[in-house]
């Protein structure tokens, strides 16, 4: 089986940061980035049903770490995909990248995350689907291969469970726990530099800055940090005084 | 980054009489083992926490004179020039970083044993130490008394040429000045004895001599124990303890609080097993509390928060943090407050190992937490700085996340290694101390002193402190739930391989007493269970228990402890004079044996078990082997010995060529692996390793400087006009 996993690299904000232009973006400075929590479950399920695992990203440089972590952990080949035209691209617009470079490998299976922890939004994976006209599940927490049909549990709300059969080809968005991800020894790491992990920008997969334009379903207008509230008070003393201070606490703003 | 506002109270300057102390960070007199005759001990181990930022650092009880010599245990003493050129060595250390220097002038009485110098110590009553074995003092007439009160101000004298700032006359711990206070010692009839004022005379007249002595010069300070926690017989907080520090304030410029004495003194070193933060508030905290004092207050509790800290400023407890084992856990705690990074402080557990060491007489002071402490001169340590290893391009694996094995990934990640992988078998870090820091606790009833046995949970500090700071390593990555076999270490693709994978307790009684195994021990039977195991909680327990305990520290007895809290009838059983013997050492022997007494342990001394069958143990006698006991039990522990988890590395050097044609180019083997150890050294151990990865052969430790004379020389190999030390130790700046 020929999985395709795309993956992403996320920024991890430190706990102070800042911000530049009036909120157009994380002051870099307080970044660093690391592979998308979801895509460690994803290339997993993707290494142990597949044959040949290709991962595939959308990102400038940073993103080659994470290709290299997943090429290490037994990926067969990466494909990073760049071009200044991305730049503040949203998840359709990403979307509609990748359709190209996924199209490209005629998978029988595409595993992606759930969704990214630095943007939330859980609509790259079923965007993608949609572009290449694939069946797609949402949420899946067990994979069972069965021929050219695969079983999926998916996670619905309320701890409910939905067994559904897809055919494939598919794409599917995987849960975090869905199994145990491996980790890549140091030689593995090291071997990993001689792997395939091609770069490509929009030309190199034949489209235009109009395409991605086209497919882009919102534009960032600006970052802001919720203003801070007026801020706790901590109540010390026996639980009576304690109790006897809020009970001042909810009159004095009852009557205020 | 910057500090939190919420801290700027800590680092307001505080006027102690001619000299100002720049922020509210203290470090109060502590032992180390470096005294006057470990000069570069004395001042670098002091010198880098006034580099980390405390405002005061002190030296240990410092001798007055040869008449209260400690021997075997290491003071400081002022006896001489000699002491003064070598403690000034501090003194310039402390000043460079822009710290005070405090110096406890001391004199022990009774106390101090004199067995270097064999003088006889002098005291208030002929009443014999409580602390040191069958030593008498001699009485003091009045001539005594002036030349005992002329030996501080000579001190003194010498304290201030020595660069002191701070010169106390120290009377916690019930040394002299404090036995003349208390009717517990001072049964005298004269004008030094009897009344308040006439118990308080020795320490005022002193206090004023020395201060008319040293007094434009230096800060005056006294410790003082506020409440002997003997009730009636001694002085008690409410009634003398505030009396007297009415009675001398005007004396002093600081005082420097405490409780207890020196025969328990883990009364106010508290360990956490018994102690939590700031216990001794309801004591020392009545001084400030009732306005009996005018003057700035210091006083310890082994805090490490920041936050309690203000809190005990703001609630007007002290004026000033005092610190001694949070200071040597971390030597950086003041700046990683300041600098905005109070996730980086290395917390103090309250293992009290630092203590043992000055308790066992003549050792340099460890730590658990801190395995420089101690080696910032002799090894060239500074805890918070870290060279890259000259064989940084190597990738490093470490098998197993216990003391050893995170200490060591941790110490070669900061110091640069390219790529360091932790790998333990276990779903998380911490090895032994996971399970260890359950233990400790009884049955959470009050004990006979105050307080409960609380429990061994500070223990995991140890834990916390390495997993924040391998957090934050880029260049280390920790993978757990993974047991390596021999194969997968050497197709692990690392140049470099630690073995840390820690040891086991034998399982058929294999001890340090007889050598031998015990007939009929066999912890695989479902009633005999190893210490561990106990924890794990798999096995059955009957109601009537055998603990044997041949380790001599806390796991036998903790076991005892902690089922004899769960309701069961335990026999305690140790080969030696007592259980858990090195508790002693750690002070928390006292209120160990009062939890086990509560609990109705049976304690078993001088015996060893002779064989062991269904439903019952046979002992006998130490020194007389014939006498023999058979005592009936449902369920044994075994706490004889432990054996290294060692057939990793062994069989990865069986095989050499296979090392070599993996491109390994070594192994090692640190911690419990290597040789059962305390804690303390095994994180000593994973740090030694660490620190020399890039020698010869890192295998085998570097030498140390050792302080010693050298015969027929006429300077020292390590003192050239000035102390030498590693440069990398030399401050910035």
């Amino acid at each position: 089986m020929r999985i395709v996993v795309p993956v992403k690299q996320v920024a991890v904000v430190d706990e102070d940061f800042e911000l530049v232009d009036g909120g157009s973006a994380v002051d870099p400075d307080f970044l660093e980035w690391s592979l998308n929590e979801w895509d460690e479950f994803s290339v997993e399920a993707a290494l142990q049903m597949g044959d040949e695992v290709i991962v595939v990203t959308v990102g400038e440089e940073e993103a080659t770490e994470g290709l290299l972590a997943c090429l290490a952990k037994g990926a067969d080949r990466a494909l990073r995909i760049w071009d200044p035209a991305l730049e503040g691209a949203d998840a359709l617009a990403v979307a509609r990248v990748l359709a190209a470079a996924v199209g490209r490998e005629s998978p029988d299976l595409v595993l992606c995350g759930v969704q990214s922890s630095d943007a939330v939004n859980s609509a790259t994976g079923i965007g993608l689907a949609a572009h290449l006209d694939l069946p797609h599940l949402a949420v899946a927490r067990a994979i069972s291969a069965d021929g050219d049909s695969l079983t999926v549990e998916r996670e619905l709300e309320g701890g409910l469970i939905e067994v559904v059969r897809v055919g494939l080809p598919a794409l599917l968005t995987v849960q975090t726990g869905i199994n145990e991800p491996r980790y890549a020894n140091l030689r593995a790491i090291k071997q990993a530099r001689e792997k395939p992990l091609e770069v490509l920008d929009l030309a190199g997969l034949g489209l235009s800055e109009s395409d991605v334009d086209a497919a882009r379903g919102s534009r960032l207008r600006k970052l802001a940090v919720p203003e801070a509230g007026e801020g706790a008070e901590m109540l010390q003393g026996s639980p009576a005084e304690v109790a006897t201070r809020i009970r001042e606490i909810v009159a004095e703003r009852l009557s205020a | 980054m910057a500090r939190d506002p919420k801290y700027d109270i800590l680092f307001e300057p505080i006027q102690l009489g001619p000299k100002t102390l720049k922020n509210r960070f203290y470090q109060v007199p502590h032992c180390i083992g470096a005294g006057s005759e470990k000069p570069g001990m004395q001042a670098y181990h002091r010198g880098i926490k006034a580099e980390g930022g405390w405002g005061a650092c002190c030296t240990e009880y410092c001798s007055i004179h040869p008449e209260s010599d400690d021997t075997s245990r290491v003071s400081a003493r002022i006896w001489d020039e000699g002491d003064v050129r070598n403690l000034k060595a501090m003194t310039d250390r402390l000043h460079h970083f822009g710290a005070l220097a405090g110096i406890e002038l001391w004199y022990g009485g009774p106390h101090a044993p004199c067995m270097e110098s064999r003088a006889t110590p002098r005291g208030p009553s002929q009443i014999p130490s409580d602390f040191e074995l069958n030593i008498h003092p001699r009485y003091m007439d009045k001539d005594d008394i002036n030349e005992v009160q002329q030996m501080y101000v000579d001190a003194a004298i010498r304290a201030r040429d020595a660069g002191f700032d701070i010169v106390y006359v120290y009377g916690a711990h019930a040394y002299l000045p404090f036995q003349f206070l208390s009717p517990f010692y001072n049964r005298r009839t004269d004008e030094y004895g009897g009344s308040f004022e006439n118990r308080a005379r020795f320490w005022k007249e002193s206090l004023e001599k020395v201060r008319e002595a040293v007094g434009d010069d230096c800060a005056i300070a006294s410790r003082f124990a506020v409440d002997h926690l003997l009730g009636a017989t001694s002085i008690q907080v409410d009634e003398d303890g505030v009396r007297f520090v009415e009675h001398v304030d005007h004396l002093v410029d600081l005082w420097d609080l405490t409780v207890g004495d020196i025969a328990e003194w883990g009364q106010n070193a508290g360990p956490s097993r018994f102690f939590e933060e700031n216990h001794e508030k309801p004591f020392t905290g009545q001084v400030k509390a009732g306005n009996h004092t005018n003057k700035p207050v210091v006083g310890v509790g082994r805090v490490t928060n920041p936050d309690t800290m203000v809190a005990i400023i703001q609630s007007g407890q002290f004026d000033i943090i005092g610190a001694a084992r949070p200071s040597i856990s971390d030597p950086f705690l003041p700046k990683k407050i300041e600098e905005g990074r109070p996730d980086d402080i290395r917390e103090c557990i309250g293992c009290n190992q630092c203590i043992s060491r000055w308790e066992i007489g003549g050792p340099p002071m460890v730590c658990t937490q801190n395995a420089t402490a101690g080696e910032e001169y002799r090894r060239g340590w500074p805890p918070e700085k870290f060279s890259k290893a000259g064989n940084a391009d190597k990738g490093v694996l470490v098998v197993g996340a216990g003391p050893a094995g995170m200490e060591c990934a941790m110490v070669l990640g900061k110091r640069q290694m390219s790529a360091v992988h932790l790998v333990e078998a276990d779903s998380e870090i911490g090895g032994c101390v996971n399970w260890i820091s359950k233990l400790g606790h009884s049955d959470g009833k009050e004990n006979l002193f105050r307080g409960t046995a609380r429990g061994l949970g500070e223990w995991s500090r140890i834990v916390n402190y390495r997993q924040v700071q391998l957090d934050k390593l880029k260049n280390v990555e920790v993978h757990l739930n993974s047991r390596l076999s021999a194969q997968d270490v050497l197709e692990y693709g690392a140049e470099i391989v630690v073995i840390a994978t820690g040891c086991h307790f034998a399982t058929d009684g294999l001890n340090p007493a007889t050598h031998t195994p015990i007939p009929g021990a066999d912890t695989s039977l479902d009633w005999q269970l190893t210490p561990d195991e106990v924890v794990a909680g798999n096995k059955p327990i009957g109601q009537r228990v055998l603990v044997l305990e041949n380790e001599a520290y806390f796991m036998g007895a903790s076991i005892a402890q902690k089922l004899a809290g769960e309701g069961k009838d335990v026999t305690l059983v140790t080969q030696a004079a007592d259980v858990a013997d090195y508790m002693h050492y750690t002070l928390e022997a006292p209120m160990l044996h009062r939890d086990l007494h509560r609990l109705g342990v049976d304690i078993r001394t001088y015996t060893m078990v002779d064989s062991i069958e269904p439903g019952a143990c046979t002992l006998y006698n130490v020194w007389d082997d014939r006498h023999k006991d058979k005592v009936e039990v449902d369920t044994v522990v075994l706490c004889t010995q432990r054996l290294s988890n060692d057939e990793l590395y062994r069989e990865l050097k069986s095989d050499p060529a296979a090392l070599q044609r993996e491109g390994i180019e070594a192994v090692y083997i640190i911690g419990d692996a290597s040789a059962p150890r305390m804690i303390v050294d095994s994180v000593f151990d994973g740090h030694r390793l660490a620190r020399e990865i890039d020698s010869d052969n890192p295998a085998m430790p570097l030498p140390f400087i050792r302080e010693r004379r050298l015969w027929g020389d006429t300077g020292n190999g390590d003192f050239e006009s000035q102390l030498l030390a590693p440069s990398d130790m030399v401050a910035a700046g």
